[in-house]
């Protein structure tokens, strides 16, 4: 049995473009999330508003983020994404290099060089990075899909993800690098990898924890000790979980309102507008808030999901599947953190968390998801 | 719509990344629930401690003033100077310690290592680099001398302020900063870590009068601990006012003829103590060499504190309470009263002092003439230390008196007071030695003998007494027969002018009969009439009982070559209100000199006396 060539742009004849088919719930809950993400952005930076006399700096500059990111997305649903996996190689390059330039040249913050300055806007390349990661891998998968079950292409999917895992974690940035395993594993799971080969992978990680133990650098165990036991460095490592709980919990069942929090404008909450912005909204807002934010992301994960399943190949199922998972894997990590039940990494809250580059790359990535949607078979009569 | 070319499409691993999702959602929100519903209202307040701090508002230091309201120790205002690091550069971080070094005389690696180390806690949070108040003037240098002085902030605080300094350190001592274990003792009682507290003297046993009652002020803060806004105010209350039983002007009567003798170098040390016999309250206390307390409040130099260590006249101790000396012939009143008490001697028991010596199994015992024949009275009067010994322990001059014995002394002499601290309300009190055979025996594993008994008798050997037991048991005799608890505190009065409660102090009734207590009065009068302490034109009826005590070159020489123990005058009075044996007195005054450069002089005067009579006749006499 011969398997259908895979489709390349180079090949065929372009897949004809359906506006029709826009994924009409997709787009209506981004631009919802979206938002929802400048309310906060106005709520957890009311304080510093008062501090630097540009009263809305914060939100302006979100929302001009908010309409490159709608760009983009725009922009690139209106390519075939078959053309990414034609140029999927050259992305993947390109990717590396981008991970390089930071490494290079990047600006540190709090200890950490995870930006690169361009006419005074900062860019965190590993944003986009995990979407160009999303593309390289969901193509050398759909491209395997005769060899899954072999051990070698297992191995040849962790050697791609290897040299990127490992400069994010240079930067350092060690939640941005698992988000890059958990994509892989996402990935490589709806693309019909054996189970116990996944599993098996999973296991030589637990096992090699004491050698990664060893390698994490000193504030990272200290997290990692904090997170198990918050209170035994309360004023140091255990300060952020505390305060997060904190903030959290003195939200209650409907919040303190917008910009009534204490956590955040007083200091308590650190990051509150980016890594901590759950804790500033479930305190301004609430359990309800929180609740209306989980219902948001279910829908816009249930959406990306069903673009998945109705792809019309391997290649564009595997994106949807790519970018499920990395929201999801965000969303967890962010909020599990801000109410301790994740160590604290800096991982953003997707759309929520005030920040272009994670803003305009979850933007580009459903943008890629629109481009999928867009091209599959029509349905059935 | 599964159609045969997207076999790729595998449901069944949907379904489960399906339900990851559910079980992921479903976990955080039940965690969201439990904290913000279950638990909110507990989160809530915490983060309303968080925010809300309640500050203290230190309270001024009550004032110590003197039995008529004269003014010893107050504040005045001083300055806090602090440094935060978030306004220092860390380039100038050594040049900024330098200075302030020698601006504060303190080690400039200090200075650094303070800052270096809020600069990792709080870099936002001032934190003080004077350890103890600094002066206007110091101030003022920091605050017109900004561009130098980057980061640091100068904030008003009080210092303790002496008005006589030197005059009054042995009584009222100083406050000092709170040490660890002292504040994990008082941290209940309000105290912080940056307090003072009384560290001797009054400034110490009166604490809990002279600190005041800390107000609060309910603060708005950010997590760097800025101040945000001020929610609710307590104002703080100044601590009480502690009046003293001291009378100033007898104070510095006393003060200056005694400072005239050091400056005449008639003698090196000195101590005067005046009290009200009829109730036990201190009207002088003079300590010589003493310390500026001043020197404390403002902060001691490391160097300052050394010189006062190593000078071995002990300036800091005070020696009415603090020091132990042999008592001499003023300790014959004792062993008169022993003899007397005990039935063994009356006024008329004679003894006949027919020689200026004696031998007791091969030792020589000396009495400074050979007096002739001396009843009680005289015997005092001349200071007779045959006479004494034979009420002590029986002589040659009297075989028909039988000594009275050291077990008799001991206890009468317990009963005066002697042996154990008068409970005077100032701290580091010393109890003396009061010694009797079984203490030797405990002490030295040697039997008592007779010699002991003798020296025992006229103040030396063994007895140590402090200048306040002696004056104290003087003061029981003038006032017929009550052994008060000295003490230095008068009256306690609120900011609101309120008086509070104070100790009662406690008085023992001396088991000794009136008679014998006006004889050794009346014998008291006959020294200044017409024995030992010759007052010439006395206007007043003074009494009392000299005493000289001598060491000489045996005990060795100190640091600046002279007798490690040198020789002691004494001279203990009373003052009766008419020239009688009544027990109505007033004043009495015990005066000691303690000279460690000369040897000892028997014909030179006893300072003490004139010094007594110019110091009474002046304070008594008609003021001016």
């Amino acid at each position: 049995m011969t398997l259908p060539r895979p489709a390349t742009p180079l090949h065929d004849r372009p897949a004809p473009r359906r506006w029709t088919q826009i994924d009409p719930i997709l787009l209506i809950v981004t631009l919802l999330l979206i938002g929802y993400g400048l309310v906060m952005t106005y709520s957890t930076t009311a304080e510093t508003r008062t501090f630097t006399g540009d009263p809305m700096q914060f939100v302006i500059r979100g929302a001009i983020w908010a309409a490159v990111g709608m760009a983009a997305m725009a922009a690139i649903a209106l390519f075939d994404y078959a053309w990414l996996g034609a140029f999927a190689p050259l992305l993947y390059v390109f990717m590396l290099g981008l991970l390089s330039v930071v490494l290079a040249i990047g600006s540190s913050s709090l200890g950490a060089q995870r930006s690169v300055n361009i006419g005074g806007l900062s860019f965190q390349f590993s944003e986009v990075a995990k979407v160009l990661m999303i593309i390289v891998l969901a193509k050398f998968f759909a491209d395997r899909r005769a060899s899954i079950g072999s051990p070698l292409t297992m191995l040849l999917g962790l050697a791609l993800l290897a040299p990127a895992v490992l400069l994010v974690y240079r930067q350092p940035d060690l939640g941005t690098s698992l988000v890059f395993i958990a994509i892989f594993f996402g990935i490589a799971f709806l693309a019909g990898a054996r189970i116990w080969q996944l599993v098996a992978l999973v296991a030589i990680a637990a096992a090699s924890f004491p050698l990664v133990w060893a390698l994490l650098k000193d504030y990272q165990r200290a997290r990692l000790s904090a997170f198990l036991d918050p209170y035994s460095d309360p004023q140091g490592a255990g300060w952020n979980i505390i305060q997060s709980l904190i903030a959290v919990g003195s939200g209650g069942a409907t919040g303190k309102g917008l910009t009534a929090g204490t956590q955040s404008p007083l200091g308590y909450l650190p990051i509150a507008e980016s890594d901590f912005v759950f804790s500033g909204l479930a305190e301004d807002l609430g359990f309800a808030g929180a609740v209306i934010l989980f219902a948001l992301y279910i829908v816009l994960l249930v959406a990306a999901l069903r673009v998945a399943l109705r792809a019309k190949d391997p290649f564009g199922m595997l994106i949807g599947g790519g970018v499920a998972t990395m929201l999801v894997f965000q969303i967890l990590v962010n909020v599990g953190m801000a109410i301790s039940l994740m160590p604290v990494t800096g991982i953003p809250l997707p759309f929520i968390s005030h920040g272009g580059s994670s803003l305009v790359s979850v933007c580009f990535a459903l943008g890629v998801l629109q481009s999928v949607s867009m091209r599959r078979e029509p349905e059935g009569p | 719509m599964r159609q045969p070319t997207r076999a790729f499409v595998s449901v069944r691993r949907f379904i489960a990344f399906g339900v990851a999702i559910v079980v992921i959602f479903s976990t955080l929100t039940a965690r969201l629930y439990d904290l913000e519903i279950v638990r909110g209202d507990y989160y809530h307040q915490l983060s309303e401690q968080n925010r809300i701090v309640r500050l203290p508002v230190p309270a001024e230091r009550g004032g110590i003033v003197d039995r008529n309201g004269y003014v010893l120790a107050r504040n005045i205002p001083g300055f806090a100077i602090s440094v935060i690091p978030v306004d220092l550069s860390r380039t100038r971080e050594d040049e900024l310690s330098q200075r302030l070094a020698s601006l504060l005389d303190l080690p400039s690696d200090a200075i650094g290592d303070v800052i270096r180390a809020q600069r990792i806690r709080n870099p936002y949070e001032p934190v003080r680099i004077s350890k103890t108040p600094v002066p206007r003037e110091i101030a003022l240098v920091v605050t017109e001398r900004a561009e130098l002085f980057p980061g640091v902030r100068v904030d008003p605080e009080s210092i303790r302020f002496y008005v006589d300094g030197t005059l009054y350190a042995p009584v009222i001592g100083y406050t000092g900063p709170i040490t660890e274990q002292e504040l994990a003792k008082l941290k209940d009682s309000g105290y912080l870590p940056d307090d003072d507290v009384g560290r001797t003297g009054i400034e110490d046993v009166y604490e809990q009068f002279l600190r005041g009652t800390y107000g609060w002020r309910e603060i708005e803060r950010d997590a760097a601990q800025r101040e945000i806004k001020t929610l609710a105010l307590q104002r703080a209350t100044v601590g009480n006012t502690v009046s003293l039983t001291i009378d100033d002007r007898l104070q510095k009567l006393l003060d200056a003829e005694l400072r005239k003798g050091v400056d005449e170098d008639k003698f090196t040390q000195a101590v005067g103590v005046a009290m009200n016999p009829q109730n036990g309250e201190i009207l002088a206390m003079v300590s010589i060499p003493g310390y500026d307390n001043n020197m404390f409040a403002r902060g001691i130099s490391t160097a300052e504190l050394a010189a006062l260590n190593a000078d071995d006249r002990h300036p800091l101790v005070n020696k009415a309470i603090g020091d132990r000396y042999p008592a001499g012939s003023t300790f014959k009143m004792v062993t008169g009263l022993s003899a007397l008490s005990a039935g063994t001697a009356t006024r008329d028991t004679v003894v006949n002092v027919s020689a200026s010596s004696f031998s007791v199994s091969g030792t020589t015992f000396y009495d400074w003439r050979a007096h002739g024949s001396l009843d009680f009275v005289h015997g005092f009067a001349h200071s007779s230390d045959i006479y004494f010994y034979t009420l002590a322990a029986g002589t040659p001059f009297a075989p028909n008196v039988h000594g009275v014995g050291p077990d008799a002394i001991a206890k009468y002499a317990r009963m005066l007071g002697f042996g154990a601290p008068t409970g005077i309300d100032l701290p580091g009190e010393d109890g003396g030695i009061m010694p009797d055979p079984q203490w030797k025996i405990a002490t030295f594993d040697e039997p008592w003998t007779i010699g002991n008994t003798y020296q025992e008798a006229i103040g030396q050997g063994f007895v140590a007494v402090t200048p306040l037991q002696l004056l104290n048991a003087y003061a029981s005799v003038a006032n017929g027969g009550t052994l008060w608890q000295p003490h230095l505190l008068k009256q306690v009065t609120d900011a609101a002018g309120k008086t509070l409660p104070i100790p009662q102090w406690t008085s023992q009734k001396l088991d000794m009969t009136q008679e014998n207590l006006r004889l050794i009065r009346e014998a008291a009068r006959r020294v200044v009439t017409i024995g030992h302490a010759y007052m010439p034109n006395l206007k007043i009826p003074i009494a009392g009982k000299t005493g000289t005590a001598e060491f000489g070159a045996s005990a060795g020489k100190d640091s600046a070559g002279r007798n490690k123990l040198g020789f002691h005058n004494w001279f203990v009075s009373f003052v009766p209100q008419a020239d009688n044996t009544d027990p109505t007195a007033q004043i009495a005054m015990a005066i000691f000199t303690y000279d460690s450069s000369k040897s000892l002089c028997e014909l030179c005067l006893n300072p003490a006396v004139g010094m007594t009579q110019r110091i009474l006749e002046q304070y008594l006499g008609p003021k001016k």
